[in-house]
């Protein structure tokens, strides 16, 4: 079951690598505005974790109810640590993290949506 | 541009980002797996989360922690590469060999082939921010 929510997600996730990308290519260090999308972004995944798990406890059909809260729960770390990691740095490969973060969160909502079942 | 001798710097960033990926999800993985389901597969789930302690050295000793982290990295990143060769050699010749997918089962196919490639990356930036001998420490 996909759900409007998770769509956004996974597309506001590529956007995020797409313009990190972009700063990559640029050489330019993560401002505000990227730094914003990904904080935006991690609302979302804050939104997903609490539906998510709300609707684990009640009597939502889950194929596998640990993993799904496993990877509800991973997605919220990816992002901040991401983030943390990126800017302790200004470097080109400090700034290809979040581009790794970005990836690693749209690929979580897709792992998400196929273990919902 | 990669500071000499720095394996968390420049490039090595991505690559520690990359690992910690790896670290957490095959730890978690194998942590799900052997939780609930030990019995159907014991030796692929405690080969998944043996992979994921290698991916968690690896990560912690390129990001530079601990006492003699490019010893740990090189450590790491060796073991990583013997292990996905191996396993992924055992599982190609012998696909029964695991009842369950390893993330080095098929040289990591289920992954992307990163599994493979991803130790190659460790040792060529070993290699490459290796201390020169005038500035060995």
């Amino acid at each position: 079951m996909i759900e409007p929510l998770q769509t956004i997600l996974i597309v506001v996730s590529l956007l995020l690598a797409v313009a990190a990308g972009v700063y990559v290519a640029l050489d330019r260090s993560p401002d505000n505005l990227l730094v914003g999308l990904a904080g935006l972004l991690e609302l979302g995944f804050l939104a997903q974790a609490v539906i998510g798990i709300v609707q684990v406890a009640g009597d939502d059909d889950v194929a596998s109810p640990v993993t799904y809260v496993g990877y509800l729960l991973a997605a919220l770390v990816v992002l901040p640590v991401g983030v943390l990691w990126s800017l302790s740095e200004r470097s080109r490969g400090a700034t290809a993290v979040l581009i790794v973060a970005a990836l690693t969160s749209a690929f979580l909502v897709v792992r998400m949506v196929q273990v919902h079942g | 541009m990669a500071e000499a001798g720095s394996t968390r710097s420049g490039l090595g960033r991505v690559l520690v980002a990359v690992y910690a990926v790896f670290a957490l999800s095959a730890t978690a993985r194998s942590g799900v797996q052997l939780a609930t389901k030990a019995g159907e597969a014991p030796l692929a789930y405690t080969l998944s989360a043996l992979a994921g302690v290698v991916y968690i050295a690896a990560t912690l000793g390129l990001a530079e922690v601990g006492p003699a982290p490019r010893r740990l990295a090189w450590a790491a990143v060796g073991f990583e590469l013997v292990g996905v060769l191996t396993v992924g050699t055992l599982t190609v010749l012998d696909p029964e060999l695991f009842p369950d997918a390893t993330v080095w089962s098929d040289y990591g196919q289920g992954y992307g082939y990163l599994p493979l490639v991803l130790p190659f990356l460790g040792l060529a930036w070993l290699v490459r921010t290796r201390p020169r001998p005038e500035h060995a420490t």
